[in-house]
Parts: C-alpha cells; sequence; structure tokens
C-alpha cells in the first residue's frame, strides 16, 4: 500500500486524462448485478444543514458514501429530503479537501505573511501551544478564544465548552449560532424562564393557521415547508399567512401575503395585541393564571461600538435587558395606540390584510402555529420581536397544546442540541445555566470533579465581539472551528478581517476545505466532516440524535472533536491554573488538561467494547476509551432530573431521535401542559415551570426603528439570506456540481422599475455599497425573489460576491445577535 | 308617460330643424364646413381611441399597473433576449377596426368597474381573475389566437431553432390546425387564476 | 510493478486515490514524520479575497436541451433538463404537473412523477400527487453551464465496485 508522492503524481495526472477523454467505467452495461455484491450498508444520520433535523438513510459501498436518501421511518420528513439532503453524498468528496495541516512559513519559520506549508499535526499543535501560552502569560485567559458551531455535534461542543471554560479558564468561547438564534434565545429566556420550543412539529399536522414572521421556509426549511402544504392543501379551512420585506416561495402557498415596511414587524405585533384586548377576545382565566406583564426598557441602542453615536444617544444601552411589572391594564393601555391606522402607516400593508392576520389570532376556534427564523431573529429588536409573539399566544391562550403555539425554528443542525443546550455561548453552561449564576457555576464544576473557582463569573466576548477584540488586539489567540466566519460575520472588511491579520494574534482555522476564513489565518487545520465522524445534533422541536461513523475521513483530516481533545494534552494545569485553585485539588497537580477534563473517571468510563462493533470509531481508538459516549453521559447529567432528560446513549441509535425531556424512555412533545409533560403535575393544567412561579411574562415593548435606514446617499434596503440550493457561506454545498450548477452566483434581486431607474437591467454588474465597503453582483429582477421598490435581497453563500462586507455589525443589544436583514446600500452600474 | 311624450317632441323638433333647407349658410360653406368638421371629428375619435390603446393609458389605472402590469414585469413577454416587447393592448386590443370597437365597447364595463371600485384591491382582483381570464381565453380561442399570431406567424417558425418539445407539440397540435395558441399557452404574460377543470391544451381528454 | 497495478486502478477510478479508501489507520497523529499526507491541493497565500475588488461572475445560461441526465443513485431527484423560467407553483396551479401528472403524460410524453410521489406521510398511496410534493422546485432543480469550483470525486456504486478488486490485487 505504500505509494511513493511522484507514483501518486502519475497516477492522479492519468486518472485526470481518462476522465477528461471520457472513458468510462466498465460497468455491466445490460447485466444486473445480483447477490451481495449489489447490497449497500445502509445506516440513518441526520443531516448535515438545516435545523430541521431531517434523518437521513447513508448507503456504503467499500468506505465510500455512494448514495443517501430520506429516511422513512424518521418523524421529521417521512422519506423526504431537499435538493441539497439528496445530493448530501458528495458533500465531502470536493477535489479541494484539506489533508494536512497548513501554516504560514517562511524559511521553515512561522511567518504570519508567510506561504501556507504543509506541516504535520504534531508541528501544528506545537505552535498552536506555544502562541496559547505565550497570550496566557501576557494577557490571562481573556487573551485566548474560541469560535465554534450550531455545527459541531454535541460532543464535540462539550468538549470545546469544557476546554474553554474549564481548562484554559476563558469564557471566550461562542458558537456561530449566535448570528442565527441569540434572539430566539433571549426571548424563550425572558418569557418563560427556560430555552426551547413548548410545542414541536406536530403541531403541523394539528394547525389550522400557519403564520410565517420573517421565515422563507419554501427554501430554507423545505421538508417543514411540505408538511405545512400537505396540511394547507388537504385540511379544509386551513389558512397560510405570510410576513416578509420582499415577496419569496412561501408567498406561493400564503392566503394572506404581506410585505411590510423592514422593521415594522413590531409594530403589527403590538397591533394584534391590541387587535385581541380591543375585541374581547382575551382568554381571561389562563392569562390570570399563567401570566405576569412586564414593561421592558425602551431606547436601548443597537450592539454597536461603545463610541457610536448612537450607543452614545440611547438611554438604556446598558440596560436593555430589565423590566419592570405592570398590571393587564398597563399592558393594555400600552398597546392601545397600536391601532389599525398606526399599523398600517407604519408598516405599508393593506388594512384589509392587517385585519385578516389579526382575526386569525383573535378567533378562539382557529388554532394557530406562528414560525420565525432569521427574520425576527436577525433584527435589531429580535428579541422583543420574540416576546411579542408570545404576547399573543399567552394572551389567546394559544400555547402548548397540539396545533396552538409559536414555534421558534433554527437555521443550523445542532443550534439547539450543541449550541444552546451544551451552552457553548459566552454565558452559558448546559441546560441553560449561566456562568454569571455562583450556584450554576458551582454545580457544573461538581460534575466536571473540578475545584471550587474554575469556571470564570464574567461572560466571555460574543461572537461580534470577538471580532472587536481581535481587531484591537485584546484576543490574541484564536481558534475556529466549523464556520466561516470571514464570510458570514457583518461588517467583514471593516470588523473581521482586520483582527485575523492582526500581527498581535494568531488565528487557527479548522476546516475540511479552504474557506475565505481558512485562507485569512495563521494555521489551518484539516477537518474530517459529517459521517467521517461519530456525532449527534439536536433539531428545533428538541430532538437529539446521534449517528455512527460509517466512512474514513481522507487521510490526515481529524475531527474537531480530535483536535480538541488533543491539543488539551499540551497543557498542563500548573501552566494555566492559579496556584491558589490548584491548591484546591492537589491531586490535579502534575495533570495534563486531558487528564483532568477527559481522562477523569467519568468521560473515560466507557471502554472501547462497547463501541458498535459494525462501524469505525477513530476518536475512540486514539484515546483509548469510547470517547463520545462518556462525553455523553457526562453531559446527560446536567439535565436529567431537571426538566432537559436525555435518554440513555444507546436508545438514540435505534430511534430516530428523542424529544427531551425523555422520562422513562418517553420523549414530550408539548412542555408545559399537563398530560404531555412529566413535569406538569396532575392538576396543574399549565405551568411554566421554567420561571419560579410557573408563569409566563407578557411584555409591553414599542416599536422602534432600525439602526440605519435608507436616506439620500444610500437609497436602498439591503436584506441578506439564502437560497435553497445553498447551504450558509456554501462551502459544502458549492462543491456538489448539481448545486453549483442549479444557482452558480449570488445575486442582487431587485425591483424591475428600480432597475429600469437606475438604467440596469437583468444580469447587468452593479456596485452595491454601504458605508462600510462593497461588493459587485448582477442584477435580478424576476424568479424566486421579488423584492418591493426600494430594497434588494443579496445571498451570502457566493465566496465571489462576499456581500457581508456592506452589512452592518449592528446587533440586538440583548441577544448580541447581527441584524443581517436591514442596513443602507446605493446601487450603481459598473461600466463594461 | 309624460318623458317618453317629451323625447318625442323634442326629437321632431330636432328633425325640422335638420330638414328645412339654410337659409343663412351657402351649401359650399357647409359642405366644406362639414367635412373639416367630420375630419376634427374622426380625428378626434381616432386619436382618443389610440390613446386608449396605449400602455401609459391602460396602467393609469392603478388596479391595471398593480396586477397584470406588474406581473407582466416578469415574463419573457417583458423581458428576453432582443428587447422586442409586448404591451397591452398587442394582446388585449384587436388590430382590426371593427373587434377593436367590440372590444372598446366591451372595455368601457372595466372604465365601469374603475369609477365604481369593484376592483380596488388585490383581493378583489384575485377574485376576479378566473372571470377575467376566461373572457382572454374564449375570445383567444374564437379568434383563433389573433393577437398571438399577429407576431408569432406559425409559418416563419424555424422549428430546428426549438427545443425538441415544442417541436414535437407544434407539429402535432400547431400545424395541424388541431389547437390555437391559447389552447397551451395560457398564463404566458401574467399569473394563472384557481385552474381547477382546466386541462391542458395537450392532454388527450381536452381534444374534443 | 504494484504501483503500475495501483496507477492502473486509479486511471478507472479517475477520482479519488485508492490511498484514502479503507480504513487506513496506520498513518496518525503525533508521527512526526512528513509523509504523503503532507500532499494536498494548493491553498492560496496570496492577497485575501476580501481585500479584492472582484468583478462578478458571468451569467451562466441555463440548460435546456430536454437531455436526461444519470443520477448519482437511485434515489436522487433527476434535474430539470428544459426551461422553468415563469412555472408557477402556487395555490393556482401547478404548472409541472400539467405535463408530468400521470392524467397529462399522453399528451404531454413527459415522464410521469414517481409512484413515491403518491404516497402520503403515512406511506399510503393517494389517487392524485401527494400534497407534501406539491412545490416542485424543492428537489428538482434546472441546471446553468457553470463550471464547478473544484472538482468533485464522489464516485457512484458501479465505480466504487469495480476498482474493488483491483485494489484487493494491490494489497
Amino acid at each position: 500500500m505504500l505509494l511513493s508522492r511522484r507514483d501518486y503524481l502519475k497516477a492522479q495526472a492519468a486518472a485526470a486524462a481518462a476522465a477528461a477523454a471520457g472513458v468510462s467505467l466498465p460497468a455491466s452495461a445490460g447485466n444486473l448485478l445480483t447477490g451481495e455484491g449489489a447490497k449497500l450498508t445502509w445506516s440513518k444520520a441526520p443531516c448535515r444543514f438545516c435545523g430541521t433535523g431531517c434523518s437521513v438513510m447513508v448507503g456504503v459501498k467499500d468506505g465510500n458514501v455512494v448514495a443517501t436518501h430520506g429516511d422513512v421511518k424518521s418523524e421529521v420528513n417521512r422519506g423526504l429530503n431537499c435538493v441539497k439532503g439528496y445530493f448530501l453524498s458528495k458533500i465531502m468528496y470536493g477535489e479541494d479537501r484539506l489533508t494536512t495541516p497548513l501554516l504560514r512559513m517562511t524559511n521553515g519559520k512561522f511567518d504570519k505573511e508567510g506561504e501556507f506549508t504543509p506541516i504535520t499535526w504534531d508541528q501544528a499543535f506545537d505552535i498552536m501551544a506555544e502562541k496559547w501560552k505565550e497570550a496566557l502569560k501576557k494577557k490571562g485567559p481573556t487573551s485566548v478564544g474560541m469560535f465554534g458551531s450550531g455545527q459541531w455535534t454535541i460532543y464535540e461542543g462539550y468538549a470545546a465548552s469544557k476546554f474553554m471554560k474549564a481548562g484554559l479558564r476563558s469564557n471566550n468561547l461562542d458558537p456561530n449560532a449566535r448570528h442565527c438564534m441569540a434572539s430566539a434565545v433571549m426571548g424563550f429566556m425572558r418569557t418563560f424562564g427556560m430555552d426551547e420550543p413548548m410545542g414541536c412539529y406536530d403541531d403541523m399536522e394539528n394547525a389550522d393557521a400557519f403564520v410565517l414572521w420573517g421565515s422563507n421556509m419554501a427554501e430554507m426549511h423545505p421538508i417543514l415547508w411540505t408538511r405545512i402544504t400537505d396540511r394547507r392543501l388537504s385540511h379544509p379551512g386551513c389558512k397560510v399567512a405570510v410576513l416578509s420585506t420582499f415577496e419569496h416561495r412561501s408567498f406561493d402557498l400564503a392566503d394572506i401575503g404581506m410585505v411590510f415596511t423592514p422593521g415594522s414587524d413590531l409594530a403589527i405585533l403590538n397591533y394584534i395585541a391590541n387587535h385581541i384586548i380591543q375585541t374581547g377576545k382575551v382568554d381571561k382565566d389562563f392569562v390570570a393564571k399563567h401570566c405576569n406583564f412586564k414593561r421592558g426598557r425602551d431606547d436601548i441602542g443597537y450592539g454597536l461600538r461603545p463610541e457610536h453615536p448612537l450607543e452614545k444617544k440611547a438611554k438604556n444601552a446598558d440596560k436593555a435587558t430589565e423590566s419592570d411589572p405592570i398590571s393587564f391594564e398597563e399592558f393594555a393601555a400600552f398597546v392601545a395606540p397600536y391601532t389599525l391606522d398606526k399599523a398600517h402607516e407604519l408598516s405599508g400593508v393593506p388594512k384589509n390584510r392587517l385585519e385578516a392576520l389579526a382575526a386569525l389570532y383573535a378567533d378562539p376556534k382557529v388554532k394557530v402555529m406562528s414560525l420565525w427564523t432569521m427574520g425576527f431573529n436577525q433584527h435589531v429588536r429580535g428579541v422583543w420581536a420574540n416576546n411579542l409573539c408570545y404576547n399573543i399566544h399567552l394572551l389567546t391562550g394559544k400555547i402548548a397544546q397540539p396545533g396552538n403555539g409559536p414555534f421558534s425554528l433554527t437555521g443550523q443542525p445542532s443550534a439547539c442540541g450543541t449550541a444552546r443546550e451544551v451552552g457553548t455561548f459566552s454565558h452559558r453552561l448546559p441546560a441553560d445555566m449561566v456562568v454569571t449564576n455562583p450556584e450554576h457555576r458551582r454545580h457544573a464544576e461538581e460534575i466536571w470533579k473540578l475545584p471550587d473557582g474554575t469556571i470564570p463569573e464574567k461572560p466571555g466576548y460574543h461572537a461580534v465581539l470577538q471580532d472587536r477584540m481581535l481587531k484591537d488586539g485584546k484576543l490574541n489567540a484564536y481558534w475556529v472551528q466549523c464556520n466561516n466566519n470571514m464570510q458570514t460575520a457583518p461588517n467583514t472588511a471593516k470588523e473581521t478581517f482586520p483582527g485575523y491579520r492582526n500581527p498581535e494574534n494568531f488565528i487557527v482555522v479548522s476546516d475540511p476545505y479552504p474557506t475565505v476564513t481558512a485562507l485569512a489565518a495563521d494555521l489551518i487545520l484539516p477537518t474530517a466532516m459529517w459521517v467521517e465522524k461519530e456525532g449527534g445534533y439536536g433539531n428545533a422541536e428538541r430532538r437529539t440524535q446521534l449517528w455512527r461513523q460509517l466512512v474514513n475521513a481522507p487521510d490526515g483530516a481529524r475531527s474537531d472533536l480530535w483536535q480538541i481533545v488533543e491539543f488539551s494534552k499540551r497543557f498542563t494545569v500548573e501552566e494555566v491554573w492559579p496556584e491558589e485553585l490548584l491548591a484546591k485539588k492537589p491531586e490535579l497537580r502534575g495533570k495534563t488538561l486531558f487528564d483532568v477534563l477527559y481522562r477523569n473517571g467519568q468521560v473515560d468510563r466507557f471502554p472501547l467494547s462497547d463501541c458498535a462493533p459494525e462501524y469505525e470509531n477513530f476518536e475512540a481508538k486514539q484515546f483509548g476509551f469510547y470517547l463520545q459516549k462518556g462525553l455523553f453521559e457526562e453531559y446527560a447529567a446536567f439535565g436529567r432530573g431537571h426538566g432537559h432528560d436525555l435518554a440513555d446513549f444507546e436508545q438514540y441509535h435505534v430511534e430516530r431521535g428523542l424529544r427531551w425531556p425523555v422520562v422513562n424512555g418517553q420523549e414530550t412533545k408539548w412542555r408545559y401542559r399537563e398530560g404531555y409533560d412529566p413535569y406538569v403535575k396532575a392538576g396543574e393544567g399549565v405551568r411554566f415551570y421554567g420561571n419560579k412561579d410557573g408563569k409566563a411574562n407578557v411584555f409591553a415593548l414599542p416599536y422602534e426603528p432600525p439602526a440605519e435606514s435608507p436616506d439620500a446617499d444610500y437609497p436602498f434596503w439591503l436584506s441578506t439570506g439564502r437560497v435553497i440550493e445553498h447551504w450558509h457561506s456554501g462551502s459544502m454545498t458549492l462543491r456538489v456540481p448539481e448545486l453549483r450548477k442549479a444557482f452558480p452566483n449570488a445575486v442582487a434581486f431587485m425591483h424591475p422599475d428600480d432597475a429600469k431607474q437606475l438604467n440596469v437591467r437583468r444580469g447587468q454588474e452593479v456596485r452595491v455599497t454601504s458605508r462600510r465597503g462593497e461588493v459587485r453582483v448582477r442584477v435580478e429582477t424576476r424568479g424566486r425573489n421579488k423584492p418591493p421598490r426600494g430594497l434588494i435581497f443579496v445571498p451570502f453563500f457566493d465566496h465571489t460576491v462576499l456581500i457581508n462586507k456592506v452589512t452592518l455589525d449592528a446587533t440586538d443589544p440583548i441577544s448580541k445577535q447581527t441584524d443581517y436583514k436591514k442596513c443602507a446600500v446605493k446601487i450603481t452600474p459598473v461600466s463594461a | 308617460m309624460a318623458i317618453t311624450t317629451a323625447i318625442r317632441n323634442a326629437v321632431a323638433a330636432c328633425w325640422r330643424v335638420f330638414a328645412r333647407p339654410s337659409v343663412h349658410y351657402s351649401l359650399g360653406f357647409l359642405t366644406l364646413g362639414g367635412f373639416v368638421a367630420g375630419v376634427l371629428f374622426w380625428g378626434g375619435f381616432n386619436t382618443a381611441l389610440e390613446a386608449s390603446n396605449t400602455e401609459a393609458f391602460c396602467i393609469s389605472c392603478h388596479e391595471m399597473r398593480d396586477n397584470p402590469y406588474e406581473e407582466l414585469k416578469q415574463t419573457i413577454h417583458f423581458t428576453n433576449r432582443s428587447g422586442v416587447r409586448a404591451s397591452c393592448p398587442d394582446c388585449h386590443v384587436p388590430h382590426q377596426w371593427t373587434d377593436k370597437i367590440a372590444r372598446k365597447m366591451q372595455a368601457s364595463k372595466e372604465v365601469w368597474g374603475k369609477i365604481f371600485g369593484t376592483i380596488d384591491t388585490r383581493e378583489k382582483f384575485l377574485d376576479k381573475r378566473r372571470e377575467l381570464a376566461e373572457h382572454e381565453w374564449d375570445r383567444l380561442k374564437a379568434n383563433n389566437s389573433l393577437e398571438c399570431r399577429n407576431c408569432h406567424s406559425a409559418e416563419s417558425m424555424d422549428i430546428t431553432k426549438q427545443n425538441p418539445r415544442a417541436v414535437k407539440m407544434h407539429e402535432t397540435f400547431l400545424f395541424t390546425g388541431e389547437k390555437t395558441c391559447i389552447d397551451c399557452h395560457k398564463g404566458i404574460a401574467h399569473r394563472l387564476p384557481d385552474m381547477h377543470g382546466i386541462e391542458p391544451g395537450w392532454n388527450a381528454s381536452a381534444v374534443k | 510493478m504494484t504501483s503500475r497495478i495501483l496507477i492502473a486502478a486509479l486511471v478507472l477510478t479517475a477520482a479519488i486515490p485508492a490511498l484514502l479508501m479503507g480504513g487506513v489507520s496506520g498513518v496518525v497523529a503525533a508521527d512526526g514524520k512528513p509523509g504523503p499526507a503532507l500532499s494536498g491541493p494548493v491553498v492560496s497565500s496570496g492577497p485575501h479575497p476580501i481585500t479584492l475588488d472582484r468583478p462578478a461572475e458571468a451569467t451562466n445560461r441555463e440548460i435546456v436541451d430536454d437531455v436526461k441526465r444519470v443520477r448519482n443513485y437511485a434515489d436522487q431527484p433527476p434535474l430539470i433538463p428544459h426551461a422553468v423560467r415563469d412555472y408557477q407553483i402556487d395555490l393556482n396551479v401547478n404548472k409541472c404537473l400539467t405535463c408530468h401528472d400521470r392524467r397529462n403524460v399522453e399528451g404531454s410524453q413527459a415522464p410521469m412523477v414517481s409512484v413515491t410521489h403518491f404516497q402520503d406521510r403515512d406511506g399510503q398511496t393517494l389517487g392524485t400527487v401527494s400534497p407534501r410534493r406539491y412545490f416542485c422546485t424543492q428537489c428538482h432543480v434546472p441546471q446553468t453551464d457553470a463550471k464547478p469550483i473544484v472538482g468533485n470525486r464522489f464516485r457512484d456504486f458501479d465505480a466504487v465496485l469495480s476498482t474493488a478488486p483491483a485494489k484487493e490485487g494491490a494489497k
């Protein structure tokens, strides 16, 4: 099996020539292959893309993935996949898969301005350890950081959380899920005191009406859209309402379609609450028993740098999360000004449609499911939008029962499972705990068998702040895994890129492919992906799904999990912990972080023999124990008995996922309601047990304008987002030829009249310029997206159109999530 | 009864004035004057007619501008390779004079609808869409898709430039005269209404 | 000689090197020695894309030749080989079904939608296409003549099968 490099290159050249000449394979043209030879090994795995969590059957032959299809046994998708899901087989086989660490070097030495040069894993960890220790020594734990992902497996997120928060004692760990659903998280926490939806996808087979608040499910959650389509077309009287700042494919199923002025969704939400109150449709009994009313702070700023004029002007920028109790009457008075006229005036939506929408919610006989994704979450008032939507459901009591409920969809496959439940945010710990709470820290330290005071209490830098701190030279050793932030962060050219290239900083990027983020790094680590490793994801309906390693990664590529755990061997506790901490547990002296965090008698308690014999498990073999099971079971200890119960590890390998809390082997479909949720006692009916008093909070919050709106100099709104064919930054889907050819490049969707006024036409190149940066992109005046006049939509998947050079790094001040949907741009034709 | 009598009397009075020979004006003046007046009247009528035959006139009503015209902008009859585009009257106003006048009479109903707000919201337009579309399908079916053929002549089609599916369809249905354009090409310039019960033109069961 | 057989095998596959196939667990981390693992794609160290004023790529043409493409595997949804501009699929009408529905294929001579499309969520076969399959473009997409950004070494079942014996022989 030894092949010299020369032979290898020769072979590759010959292979390429054969391919170019169209030499076909000697397949048995007209004969059927029968018997064992024709068989594939089929195993389940959740889809690698969105937060829907479809189960996929993966067909393997001789160590290669040769086929995939939708899993008929899965409740989520019942045999269906979207076009991306159907092409999962090909995402791992892009020709430019990275197989060796690459360090920027000159003359055999690291040089920030040097050329990417292949090195061994050993050398890679050497330089990393050197840089990390240097930073820790100079400036302490706040100078090291990590940016992870809602695409990390549960094990990876958990291992990273332990490594950063306990091992290196830095809370500078945040996932790219911050850009995705942090507003949803804060919305849940503020209203219910507990994260994640009370309902589940089964609501889709039970609702009479669906309202999409800023979600193009037809393209972004296509399989859930099949369930809604099924219901709309087969359940008489079923209605679909779609709200967006531009018309898109989901409008094709809409009975009530509404294009509103960006940001005015807040006014529409308050109008509906007002309408419910004015028409006497409040479920008074429900509200009296289960709701508190609160008034939140207004004028809370826009999450920009503190010296920005908008932040200086905001009177409650530092008190954004505070609120005061009020009465129902005060709440009613607060929303009273949000009349039909006012909602119409602010939103531009015809009054008859606003009324029709309000009527759906107000009618006690109509079961309504509200759904949202980035339209609500990527919003400078995203947490408010979430809260205001809950208001409507709480006022009418339409919540936590089949067909009735607000449902926050997620964008990433494990935004819930990893980012939220494991708690890889800069302020969180597993099972909804937070670093700022001393009891929570102590509890985590206890489970982790670490001395009191290991976990720092101050929240670390969140996603946008990490970029700012890198640029400002305060964050110096930085590891990016499982995301492509140089393409997807806001205002990248001004706020992200400078930090990566700051000479004070050392940037490591782990990725299967040379993404634009990897190209901005100092060290690139080649990563194993999807079914090349054992993994676990948690989808938007609290469903946890595990999978086995089905094929081997390309030689040289290693999973993020292996990378984190292996790197932990490079630190002794003495190097990273102060003496007073060590003194509390002297038995840890002399040990490495690997010993302390992973070979701690818990994570390493399952022997190799527990691994499934028919599957490979690279990481387990490397470390000598069933690492994934150990991590899972230790992690599960956080949630069991606290409303976050997970089933046994092995059960997930049999089932197509289970929705937590899983108590006595039974999953929970509707939380907070007696009869469905084992945590609600008999006779309680409904109990929002996330809050101590068992009640949910209805928030009085106003309409406030976006951080930036079009003006004379920058007369257009810019909204960004996705297309069905590509997932996020396209690093996987653009490498599938069929998907690339289906939607090759990003375009600027624009109203034909705007194009006419600019004297440009479909296909013509324009510059889209904001106060921050510009890109060149071609005009599209037709097709799937139809913006109103004055707004353009540009997808962000395309590495040749880095639209986030243009976007604004304003965030929701509470959730710190970026608003990618609203900034001001001008458009100028590029003359040939 | 009194009203009819009054009208009858008025008509009779007019006739008497009209029938009586002129006392004040020469025959020449009257002939010439009549001719000039006729030219002015006819010219004015035609100018008005032509003005009402422009797209600008059609979309001066917001019902037209916001509904069918907005939809047209997406389609191949609005943007295409060579920039030759169809305007509203190209398809919706017959070129032959008698047909045109007939269509204009019909259109006055639309003006009525405009004045009295029959279709003043998108929802009302959508509710009426099937009916409105059926009028146009019927008209085009009856005149053998005349307004399509004003531009798309079957004789002038170079089928080697068409895609094989289109060739087959055209050979089977169009060149044989079995079908007319509108049978298959519905909704090519605007969105379609609810199509329940309407078979595609190529469907065997639709062949009567 | 061994390497020649290998080369032959690789020529046949026109794809991923045999080196990457099967359970190669011999090469592990921390071996410290640069080996064949140190080869890989050349990664640009030049000016970062974000710093460039990159022209928009040319618009690609749709592929409308009506030629069926080989599927990568049986369950792959077929690609659409014709133009679908302005194809309406909404509450009013599904333009695709006017040709591809069971009732219409005789007139249209288009391929009928697969039988799987008649099954509802519970696997029951319905009299018509299941509503859950209503929006065709969720799975079926047209193609343009855009060039792939890089090659893809995916090999279908037949390709994998035909190289398996060669791999065995080389061991």
